[in-house]
């Protein structure tokens, strides 16, 4: 079977010649034929999520999705993939649920909406009642052999909770505390990172972890750090506007903060990705997105003050040191009115024996007659 | 306190000195190892500061290398720190507590605004500092540890200092926290070089020679 070193190997491989699955599919399907590894079932509940994440990963081409779903996991539930309904559809969940507890792994795609108990987000209906997604996550994760949660939304809250959050939606790892959740973050998650996550489950089990819970395998490095446009950064020459083949930036470029290999591994079959049609990165992985890498477009966010109101972080800070420069000016030409700044620096700058002292004396105005 | 201890001049300053027939005492305010942070501070913060801001914002009248405005704002704070370092070692040694904050000096603290605001002709007693300058240098002394903490954690790219990331909560944060610092550096820098002029002139001299004139106790 493939080592775990050549698998690390083919994924950055893959990322580079753009052919992950046509690379790891194969010697996978003999493992799978050979009994060396066996099928790892997969259930995904959908909570508070656009879906976004099942289309980029359908964005695998066939053959070799089809190939991966069939020969190599057991995909057993899926809103978009199923062709059964209703209680049929239920029960396929209920069964994994019952007969194979700690072997099934749990994809969480959406985040977790807490308000009224959870009552924005229904994903079920069983004895005539409606499961809330975030009874089902819990139900189902903690019996679960590994719990993924995939996408922006469902790692650290995402869009969904974006300021201000009406629907109290937050990442799975807060409403699972008692599991360590694989965080596969993205706004969407790219195909590679979810299955190459799934695949290194299968094979080698958990994968390394960074510090907020992605796989090191895909999370490793800033963008930035490893950005074709770095040179013109280190050199300070900076696109003015977005469109600009220049280091993006000063138009808000969020790549120094971001960690993922957008720029081995691209997009769309690694077509293009978003600094390579000129466009600054957005920051999609990080938590806080979107609030903290917003606007899109500048370097700090926004601040929310209470009334709704955003204040760029920029004016805020031009707005204390505009203020502390009035206090100190005003102070100045107060002091030097007062006579203060004289006496105090007669007092102690002169030599001798006494120090003198100065105090304002009586000013006497002269009045004349105005001329008619 | 330590601080006033007896004079050790060289010997023609002094005679100079005696020859002015001067009745004033020479005291030592400043250790020579404090006057070396000073400068030394000043020169790495205002480094650190100015290369952090055009880290925040590229300027668009000037073209600089950015990869050394980096590497100034590392070695800057480099700098700094090791300048903070000295000045702890040194408090501690001479079990200077003048920056550290006391109850008392708080008690004071509406006086002195009182006469910031020239509602009180002269500011109340007080220790080597007022209770202004005590509240400011120990913020400086806080936010300047914080800031290296997160420039530490930022530097180190999440392979070490886990525990603040997790506490800061991402990387976009921790930028944030440091601007706001650096704001709050350049809004009370004018402050102390401003008060400092227009206070007590011979302190500032002090922070170059050491030595402070004052009346005999
Ligand atoms: C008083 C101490 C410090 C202050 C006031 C300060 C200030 C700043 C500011 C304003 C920025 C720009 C942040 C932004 O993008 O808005 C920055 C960036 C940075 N600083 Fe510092 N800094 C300090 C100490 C340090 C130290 C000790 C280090 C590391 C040894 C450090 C490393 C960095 C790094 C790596 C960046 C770039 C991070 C980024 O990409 O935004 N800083 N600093
Ligand atoms: S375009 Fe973005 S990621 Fe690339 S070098 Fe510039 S700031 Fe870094």
């Amino acid at each position: 079977m493939l080592s775990r070193r050549d698998f690390l190997k083919l994924v950055v491989e893959g990322a580079i010649l753009g052919n992950f699955y046509q690379l790891i599919t194969p010697p996978l399907a003999q493992a799978v034929a050979a009994g060396e590894v066996n099928k790892l079932p997969v259930v995904m509940i959908e909570t508070g999520t656009c879906t976004g994440d099942t289309i980029s990963l359908n964005n695998i081409w066939t053959p070799t999705f089809s190939d991966i779903l069939t020969d190599i996991l057991d995909w057993r539930y899926d809103w978009t993939m199923l062709q059964a309904q209703g209680d049929v559809a239920i029960r396929v969940l209920e069964e994994t649920y019952e007969k194979m507890p700690h072997e099934y792994i749990l994809i969480v795609q959406g985040s977790m909406i807490q308000r009224d108990g959870g009552h924005y987000n229904h994903v079920g209906f069983k004895n005539g009642k409606l499961i809330t997604g975030l009874e089902m996550v819990r139900h189902m994760g903690l019996k679960a052999k590994y719990v993924v949660a995939i996408g922006s939304c469902a790692t650290y809250g995402g869009p969904a909770a974006g300021y201000p959050n009406p629907s109290q939606s937050t990442g799975v790892q807060n409403i699972l505390p008692e599991r360590r959740v694989i965080n596969v973050s993205g706004c969407p998650a790219h195909p590679d990172w979810i299955m190459g996550t799934l695949l290194h489950l299968a094979l080698y089990g958990e994968p390394e972890l960074e510090k907020f819970g992605r796989p090191k395998l895909f999370y490793k490095e800033t963008v930035h750090n490893r950005c074709p446009r770095r040179r013109f950064y280190d050199q300070g020459i900076f696109a003015t506007e977005i469109g600009q083949k220049e280091c993006l930036y000063r138009v808000g470029c969020k790549g120094p903060v971001t960690y993922a290999d957008c720029p081995i591994r691209r997009w769309n079959d690694r077509f293009n990705w978003p600094i390579g049609c000129n466009t600054p990165c957005i920051g999609c992985t990080e938590p806080g997105y979107p609030d903290l890498m917003s606007p899109f477009t500048a370097h700090s966010p926004d601040i929310p003050f209470p009334g709704g109101t955003k204040v760029t972080t920029d004016s805020i800070g031009l707005g204390v040191l505009g203020l502390t420069s009035v206090a100190i000016i005003g102070h100045a030409v107060t002091s030097l009115y007062k006579g203060r700044i004289h006496k105090n620096l007669l007092k102690t700058s002169l030599k001798g024996k006494h120090q003198p002292t100065v105090k304002k004396v009586k000013t006497f105005h002269q009045y004349r007659l105005k001329k008619i | 306190m330590s601080m006033k201890q007896a004079v050790k001049l060289r010997r023609p300053v002094l005679k100079q000195l005696t020859q002015a027939s001067l009745q004033n005492e020479i005291v030592l305010s400043h250790s020579i190892w404090v006057r070396i942070f000073h400068w030394g501070f000043t020169v790495s913060l205002t480094g650190i500061i100015l290369t952090g801001l055009i880290l925040h914002q590229p300027p668009n009248f000037l073209v600089l290398n950015f990869g050394k405005v980096f590497i100034v704002h590392l070695a800057s704070s480099w700098f700094a720190m090791g300048f903070v370092a000295l000045r702890i070692t040194d408090a501690i040694l001479r079990r200077d507590n003048s920056l550290i904050p006391k109850i008392e000096d708080l008690k004071h603290f509406p006086k002195l605004l009182g006469y910031y605001f020239f509602l009180r002709p002269s500011p109340p007693p007080n220790r080597k500092y007022n209770s202004g300058q005590v509240l400011m240098y120990f913020s400086w002394f806080l936010l300047f540890l914080v800031a290296s903490l997160l420039g530490l954690a930022s530097y180190w790219q999440g392979k070490h200092l886990l525990w603040v990331w997790h506490m800061v909560g991402g990387f976009q944060v921790l930028r944030w926290i440091k601007f706001a610092v650096t704001i709050y550096f350049l809004a009370t820098i004018p402050l102390h070089i401003y008060l400092s002029l227009t206070e007590d002139i011979s302190r500032l001299q002090a922070m170059v020679t050491g030595y402070e004139r004052k009346p005999p106790p």
